[in-house]
Order: C-alpha cells, then sequence, then structure tokens
C-alpha cells in the first residue's frame, strides 16, 4: 500500500508559447486564490500552486494519480485560455511528472529554465506565488518541502556558480564598466546628450548606483527641458554643451544625428582643463555621436553600443557554461529529494517505527536484566520479554493501523501524518 | 644569519611566500580559493619572517642590515608588513598577487646570498646607519606597493581600452581607487627616501668625512629621487595622472630593484659591503 503523493507539473513558457498565448493564459494576481480554488476542486489534485510571470504559466500539483492529474491540469489551463484563442494548447504545453517534474521545477527555481538565463527575478516570482498558495491553503506537505528545496537550490546555485554574474543589458553593462573605472558615483557628473530612450534608461541606471548631478542637452531645448524634469537633471543648451563637459566624468550620447558631436581634438582640449581627470564616454545612440579617436586618448574610455552588447554577448556565454556546473548541483538535489519522496512511504515507516520502538525495549531490557534485575530466573527474564513486547505492540497498535485506515481511504492527510511521524521519531535517517 | 636555526626559518618564511602566491594565483584566475586563504598565508609567513628577522638582530645587531643579505630579508619584512596594513584598510587581495611573489624572490635571494656571511665591521654600531638604513629601506618597501598597484592599474587599463573583459577583472579594484592608492604611496615614500638619503650623506659625513662621494649607490638614489619628485610635482601641478603616472612609477622602482639586486656586482662601490 502507497500513499505516496505524485508530483506533477503542466505548463507553458517562453521557449513552448508564443507571448500572446502565454498572456491568455496568464493568471492576474487578483484572480489566483479562485483559481486555486479551481484546481483544488479537481479530482486527483492534492496539492496545488500556480506560478504565472511574463514568461510562464505553469501548475504545481501533488496528486494521487499521475495520469488523471496531468489530464486535469492540461483542461485547467485550456478553460482558463481566452475565448479568441481557437488553437487547442497541446501543442504549446509541457508535462512532467515525478523526477522529472522535481527537476523542472529546480531549474526554474535555479533561473537555468529563464529566457535571460541566471535573472534573479524568478525566485522572488515563484517566493510569491506559493505564499499565495499557502494563504489559500492548497499547500501540503509534499509541495512545501519541494518549494522549500527549490528555494534552497537556487541559492546553492547563485552562490557556487557564477551564474548570476556578469552583466547582461547594455545599460547594465555600461554601469558594470563606469564601476571598474569609478570607485564611487556621488562626486560625479553625468551629460547626456540627446532624448533617446537608452539614455533615459542609462541616467536612471547611474543614479541608482548614486550619481547626484546629470546635465540634459538637446537639439531642440524643449526636449532637453523635459527630459531633465523626467529625470531631475539641469538642462543645457545644445550651443553651450561642449563647455559644460570639462565638469563632466560621464558623457552619453544618443542624440541619434549622425554626425559627430565630440571629436578627439575636443576632448583633449577638455582633458587639459580638467588636470586628465578621468572620463568615461558611452555612445549608445543607434548612430556614433562621439569620434573613436577618443578612445585612444590617456585617461579616456570610449564604449558604443556594438562594444556594449558584445560584452553582454560574453557574459552570456559565460553563464551559458556555469550553467553546466549548476545542473550538477540540480542532480545532486533532485536525487535527494526523491529519496525523501520515497522515505514518505507508508509501509517503510511503519517498519521504521517499530524498529525504533524495538530498539528502545532492547535497550532497557538490557540495562535492566543486567543490572536491578540481575537476579531473576529464566521465566521471569522471559516474562518481562513478553509484557515489554506486548506494551510496544499496544503502545503502537492505534497510530499504525489509523495509518493504514487513512490510506486505505486515500484520506487527503496520510502523506501529513507519515511525515509528522519521521519526524516525531526522528526516521529521517536510517 | 650564521644560526642554522634562523636559515631553517628563512626557508619556512620563502616557502610560505610561495605558497600565497599561489594561492592568490589560483583565486584570482580559477576562483576557487577562499579570499581570505592567501591573507592568512601571507600573515604566517610574516610571522616566521619576524622571528627570523628578531633572532638575526638579537645575535649580530642591527647594523646586520649592512650585509647584503640580510638587508634583503629586512626590505622584504618592511614590504610585506605595509601591505599586510593596506589589505586591512583596502581589502586588496590582487595587490597580493605581486607582493607575495617579490617577497618570495627576495627571501630565496636573501638566502642564496648570505652562505657566505661576513661580519659586521664594529664601525657601524652606530645611531646613524640603522636610521638611514631603515628610511631608505621604508622607502623602498612603499615604492615596492607602488610598483604592484601601478601594475595592476595598467593591466586593468589595457582591459578597458581594449575592451576585453575577463574574470579576473572583475576582482581589480576600480581603476580611480588604484591611483589614488598609488598617489598616497607616493605621498609616503617620497619623504621617507629623501630623509633616507639625508641621513646617508649625514652618516658618511661622519663616518667617511664627505657627505657626497658620488659613490654608484648614491648616483642612482639621486636618479629614482629626481624621477619620483618630478612625479609628484606633475601630480600635483600638471594633473599627471593614470597610465603615465603608473609607468612613471613602475620605471622608478625597477631602477631601486634592479640597483639593489645587481648593480653592487657591476659596479665597485661602498654599499657593497666593503666599507673600508
Amino acid at each position: 500500500m502507497i500513499v505516496q503523493r505524485q508530483i506533477v507539473i503542466v505548463g507553458l513558457n517562453h521557449r513552448t508559447a508564443p507571448i500572446d498565448l502565454r498572456e491568455s493564459v496568464a493568471f492576474e494576481n487578483s484572480y489566483v486564490a479562485e483559481a486555486l480554488g479551481r484546481l483544488h476542486g479537481c479530482p486527483s489534485i492534492l496539492e496545488g500552486v500556480i506560478l504565472s510571470t511574463c514568461n510562464r504559466v505553469e501548475v504545481i500539483a501533488a496528486a494521487s494519480d499521475e495520469n488523471s492529474a496531468l489530464s486535469e491540469i492540461a483542461s485547467f489551463l485550456a478553460a482558463q485560455k481566452a475565448q479568441r484563442h481557437a488553437a487547442p494548447l497541446d501543442e504549446h504545453i509541457y508535462k512532467y511528472r515525478a523526477g522529472d517534474a522535481v527537476r523542472h521545477l529546480f531549474r526554474v527555481a535555479a533561473s537555468l529554465d529563464s529566457m535571460v538565463i541566471g535573472e534573479p527575478q524568478i525566485l522572488g516570482q515563484l517566493k510569491q506565488h506559493y505564499d499565495a498558495a499557502q494563504r489559500v491553503g492548497t499547500v501540503g506537505a509534499v509541495l512545501h518541502r519541494l518549494f522549500h528545496r527549490s528555494f534552497s537550490v537556487a541559492k546553492r546555485v547563485r552562490s557556487e556558480t557564477g551564474i548570476g554574474s556578469g552583466a547582461v543589458s547594455v545599460s547594465s553593462v555600461a554601469v558594470d564598466l563606469a564601476k571598474r573605472i569609478f570607485d564611487r558615483f556621488d562626486d560625479k557628473t553625468v551629460m547626456l546628450i540627446g532624448a533617446g530612450k537608452m539614455g533615459d534608461l542609462m541616467a536612471r541606471h547611474l543614479q541608482s548606483v548614486g550619481v547626484q548631478t546629470l546635465m540634459v542637452t538637446n537639439r531642440t531645448f524643449e526636449r532637453a527641458l523635459a527630459v531633465a524634469e523626467n529625470i531631475q537633471g539641469n538642462p543645457i543648451r545644445f550651443e553651450d554643451f561642449v563647455r559644460y563637459l570639462a565638469m563632466c566624468d560621464l558623457v552619453i550620447g544618443c542624440a541619434g544625428a549622425p554626425e559627430v558631436l565630440i571629436d578627439a581634438a575636443t576632448v583633449e582640449k577638455v582633458l587639459r582643463e580638467r588636470k586628465q581627470k578621468t572620463m568615461f564616454f558611452l555612445d549608445i545612440g543607434d548612430r556614433r555621436n562621439f569620434d573613436p579617436l577618443i578612445n585612444d586618448l590617456d585617461n579616456v574610455y570610449l564604449y558604443n553600443i556594438d562594444d556594449l552588447k558584445s560584452v553582454a554577448d560574453e557574459n552570456l556565454q559565460e553563464r551559458a557554461s556555469e550553467a553546466e556546473k549548476a545542473e550538477e548541483i540540480v542532480r545532486e538535489e533532485v536525487e535527494s529529494f526523491l529519496r525523501w519522496l520515497a522515505s514518505l512511504e507508508q509501509v517503510p515507516t511503519i517498519t521504521a517505527l517499530r524498529q525504533r520502538f524495538e530498539e528502545i525495549r532492547q535497550r532497557e531490557i538490557e540495562k535492566s536484566l543486567g543490572g536491578n534485575l540481575k537476579d531473576l530466573s529464566a521465566e521471569q527474564r522471559d516474562a518481562v520479554q513478553e509484557m515489554t513486547a506486548a506494551m510496544v505492540n499496544k503502545m503502537l497498535h492505534g497510530p499504525i493501523s489509523q495509518l493504514k485506515r487513512n490510506s486505505a481511504n486515500e484520506d487527503e492527510d496520510a502523506t501529513l501524518y507519515v511525515a509528522a511521524l519521521r519526524k516525531l521519531f526522528n526516521l529521517e535517517k536510517p | 644569519m650564521t644560526l642554522p636555526m634562523n636559515a631553517l626559518l628563512i626557508e619556512l618564511t620563502a616557502a610560505a611566500y610561495l605558497i600565497a602566491a599561489a594561492s592568490l594565483f589560483l583565486h584570482l584566475f580559477r576562483g576557487n580559493v577562499a579570499s581570505r586563504l592567501p591573507a592568512a598565508l601571507l600573515l604566517a609567513g610574516f610571522a616566521v619572517h619576524s622571528v627570523a628577522l628578531s633572532r638575526l638582530f638579537a645575535g649580530q645587531g642591527f647594523a646586520a642590515v649592512a650585509l647584503m643579505g640580510d638587508a634583503l630579508l629586512f626590505n622584504s619584512w618592511l614590504m610585506v608588513g605595509i601591505y599586510l596594513l593596506i589589505h586591512l584598510k583596502y581589502r586588496l587581495t590582487v595587490l597580493g598577487g605581486i607582493i607575495a611573489p617579490l617577497a618570495f624572490l627576495m627571501t630565496f635571494a636573501a638566502f642564496a646570498v648570505n652562505r657566505g656571511a661576513t661580519e659586521v665591521p664594529p664601525g657601524f654600531q652606530t645611531f646613524w646607519l640603522p636610521l638611514h638604513v631603515t628610511l631608505a629601506f621604508l622607502g623602498n618597501a612603499v615604492f615596492a606597493l607602488a610598483f604592484g598597484v601601478s601594475l595592476i592599474y595598467l593591466l586593468q587599463e589595457r582591459h578597458l581600452k581594449h575592451k576585453k573583459l575577463t574574470l579576473v577583472m572583475r576582482r581589480f579594484p576600480p581603476l580611480e581607487s588604484l591611483d589614488r592608492l598609488n598617489y598616497k604611496l607616493l605621498m609616503w615614500g617620497f619623504p621617507l627616501m629623501t630623509l633616507g638619503i639625508l641621513t646617508g650623506s649625514l652618516w658618511a659625513g661622519i663616518h667617511w668625512g664627505d657627505y657626497w662621494s658620488w659613490d654608484p649607490r648614491q648616483i642612482s638614489s639621486a636618479i629614482v629621487w629626481l624621477l619620483y619628485g618630478a612625479l609628484l610635482h606633475g601630480r600635483i601641478t600638471a594633473g599627471l595622472r593614470g597610465k603615465k603616472a603608473a609607468l612613471l612609477t613602475m620605471v622608478g622602482f625597477c631602477v631601486v630593484l634592479g640597483y639593489f639586486l645587481w648593480g653592487d656586482a657591476i659596479f665597485p662601490s661602498r654599499h657593497a659591503g666593503r666599507f673600508e
């Protein structure tokens, strides 16, 4: 007799389904509680968590029967899908069971299954959706353990591999580079030339690491005013910006105009004016705004958008190679989780419980018969043996028959009792 | 140094520095050594080093630093000590990657050179000589560290200019910190060196009768002093910084080190242990 809950995952992600399909299946936060209730209503679903982010929609469940659970969840998701999508979900859905399901969840938590491998948000989202399910009450002993295990797998992967290191977006690469050049930002001044979206983003990113003084210039002064207000910078007239360059440590160009706005000779002059203090130029528009020769000057660094992109690509490749180490960690953890799950089977638990009591009985008998009771006759000894054995049996009778009855009824809480017994009587380790 | 016990201690010191250097390189390139280990090894080496040095001075008096091997031993001790102090404040594990091999070379050389140790002439047991040697060596040690900081600066600068970013680079401090530390070291090293030269000259005046005898060591010191002086002046007035400053710092130290190791063998000098 086995009461083991089977773990299944059904879902779709950025690899299997296009974004509009994912969006149509997605669960709004406000709607999750109600949906969890419906999920829990499915006959073979005992525990369930819904994970819904912009890159994936998945149902993680512990079920009494794998096959029926898989089809129940599939139709649960199909019902969620908006009417306007006539196409069936089937070809976009993946179904995992048992060890594969555990492995999948661990990989998701460790950000190995993410669109950008190693991105840190997924773990928070996973925790958030787990908490939601816990509040509704659809989490039991198995999913509790499974999710907490997956959180610690994610932490292990992050600390033992370089999967999260190295910036992989253009603006974070730029900030990363700036940090190799400058050691503090609160005393630095940034000039933003042009009103491109990218420049705006970069400026905000730099503000987040401590930059306090920003100058904004644009060919149309009104645009400069607007951007300056937006990011709390000082607007500067386009005709004047060269005069302010000597005050600037970082210069961001995204003017979009197909012309060189700052040439090497200008920078040389500016450098003399600022006593050769280091400058960092970022040319992030579609067209080059800065003379490439600027990079040849001492104490000046120039990166254009392609340079930043290639650094980001390299970092991404590095993450991919770190991912191999992470997969190894996941493999180990899946094995250890499956061992725990197997231990939840009722029969080994009953055996272990009997063994534990028998051990105690034997130990105490030996102690007594070797000590206070050492003068007992052979018959008396047998009587003591019998009496203690009977006591143990009587004491265990209630719990064990309850356990068996539970599993016969497919009672929902059987696994909980098994887990509790293992913990209470310290049966986790053989 | 004639004591066999001390020879063993110096061997141990050199071995500790070598292992520290190896663990530092592993830490930098493979990331598989906990970053506290290299500094701990260096500290262990420094402790043994201190014992060896104090036994030496207890046995032969502080004037023993006038001998080539002991001078190396004393100088490297100062260098590692100052590095450990800087490490406490700035956590500059990378700098240890340069200091540890350098310390190993110096202690190893000290061991090799001192095989045929000579006695310290009695006339040297004065107040001025140890003062001169200590100041000059402190200056040398500070410049050794400035050399290391400059080397890291140049590596980091090169990576950034050529847009080749590697894992090692992430362990390097930002250019701004390196340049500032380089400046600080120069600010300390230059006065120490100046005082070292002045006290040496004073001692020479008392013992040899002339304050400046165009001894090769004196000439080389003067060259380095002028170089560092120009560098300091340039930094303060003309914004001489970054790559050029780092290069000049390294050139200066190479002159000091080169002369220290080989100069005496090439140019006969009163600093070379022939004190008559």
